[in-house]
């Protein structure tokens, strides 16, 4: 995980670097109440190296959060896949007008995927229409399968409904 | 009344025509409000609010009237252009003449899915990619999925769904409980690891833009979607009696009441009924070889 916080550094916006320190807060909290768990492990890791590197990290708004963040972070995640950093940032602690009811708000090197739920639970993202995914996870992953190396539009959110 | 071919059957003179219409809807501007107006509509069931495009019974109806459309638009253009299908259960190889740098152009090379052949490459300067969810200007696709391979689908699969003889069922949407033709023929009902069937599997076996939220970004998307059309058609000559459902709206009390369009309710954005599209015959036919 020591690539994740040299590919999530130069690329992303002002926002989301906001959003970046929110989560670190967020994974600290789940340590400290749930302990390490096997799904965990590889996001506190990376979520810690990158506390280290930029030092004073901790926002405000993540102690806020911090008595419901165990909860939200159980979809969270952090993690290099195929050259991207994909995040999945625990609703609440980003923007939770624009989650469609996802546990968590998707980024891609810092830029937002906006994703929609189905019926059954599973969830389709702008980069994918037309194959579902069981989690976030998945669904962040699959989007870069299908994206590559494209970078997000700003304005993804609205070609869908 | 005009006639809608098989893309195979297309002159070279039938190709240039189609191709020159499209590139001219697209210089003008109108070809990327289609772009908009599919993702616009694009309701998933998961979420709250009306369905008119996907995993909802008017799937057929919605997409019959937005493929005349554009036909329309087309024929704005130039009077003797009409929307080829592509048969993608007989013309299913990548190397198909569809894929022709005469008409659609190719595969995505590897590196970055980006289209190189054709009217369509961002290279040759006619079709730059403007609404999308990624700030790439390039077409892009990934014949096959080629991480996870998958093929188009047979006319076997297709056949089984065809033979489905009722339109819809409740709840109306994309679950595994929905039986029917028309969730069976959108192909929401697998898993992901084998992706979609039917409509939802072309969209993925094209890949780049045909798998996101602009699909029509990539032309190819038109030639499916009169497929698609045809394939309605065929199914209603099969079953004349079994009319689209649901037939009148649903009670209040369904939890897909104000969600989904029943025979006669209107879909945005041209408050067409499906009632209204159920039998388009006086205007196009299609050539079934």
């Amino acid at each position: 995980m020591s690539e994740a916080k040299e590919n999530g550094g130069g690329k992303a916006s002002p926002s989301a670097h906001t959003r970046r320190r929110v989560l670190r807060a967020a994974f600290t909290a789940a340590v400290a109440v749930t302990g390490t768990t096997a799904v965990l492990h590889p996001i506190i890791t990376a979520g810690e190296s990158d506390a280290g590197k930029t030092g004073s990290g901790r926002s405000d708004a993540g102690s806020d959060r911090a008595g419901s963040a165990p909860a939200a972070a159980a979809g969270a995640f952090d993690e290099v896949y195929r050259g991207r950093r994909i995040q999945g940032v625990p609703t609440g602690t980003a923007d939770a007008a624009t989650t469609e009811g996802s546990p968590v708000v998707i980024l891609i090197d810092g830029r937002q995927l906006h994703v929609m739920r189905r019926a059954d639970g599973t969830y389709l993202s702008v980069a994918n229409h037309y194959q579902p995914y069981a989690t976030p996870l998945d669904t962040a992953r699959g989007a870069v399968d299908v994206i590559g190396g494209a970078k997000l539009s700003l304005a993804g959110g609205a070609y869908h409904h | 009344m005009y006639t809608r071919q098989n893309q195979k059957n297309m002159t070279s003179a039938q190709r240039a025509k189609f191709v020159r219409a499209v590139l001219k809807l697209k210089s003008k501007g109108i070809y990327d409000d289609f772009v908009r107006i599919h993702g616009q509509y694009y309701v998933s069931d998961g979420d709250t609010g009306l369905r008119v495009g996907h995993m909802t019974p008017s799937f057929f109806p919605w997409h019959r009237r937005l493929i005349l459309e554009f036909e329309r638009k087309l024929q704005s253009v130039d009077s003797s252009v009409t929307l080829p299908y592509w048969d993608w259960t007989r013309d299913n190889a990548k190397t198909s003449s569809i894929w022709a740098s005469d008409f659609l152009g190719g595969d995505g090379r590897r590196s970055d899915g980006q289209v190189m052949t054709g009217p369509f490459a961002y290279v040759n300067g006619n079709w730059p990619i403007t609404v999308a969810v990624t700030d790439e200007k390039y077409l892009t696709r990934q014949f096959g999925r080629p991480d996870r391979p998958i093929g188009l689908p047979t006319k076997a699969d297709l056949d089984k769904a065809i033979a489905e003889s009722v339109y819809d069922t409740s709840p109306w949407n994309s679950t595994a409980t929905t039986k029917g033709f028309r969730n069976r023929i959108e192909g929401w009902t697998v898993s992901e690891t084998q992706g979609g069937l039917l409509h939802n599997r072309v969209h993925q076996w094209v890949g780049g833009h045909m798998t996101g939220a602009t699909s029509p970004n990539d032309p190819v998307f038109w030639l499916h979607h009169a497929f698609i059309d045809l394939i309605w058609l065929r199914w209603q000559r099969k079953y004349p009696k079994s009319g689209y459902l649901p037939a009148r709206p649903l009670a209040a009390s369904d939890p897909q009441h104000g969600r989904v369009v029943s025979l006669n309710e209107p879909m945005p954005p041209w408050n067409t009924k499906p009632s209204e599209v159920m039998n388009l015959q006086n205007i196009y036919r299609y050539e079934e070889n």
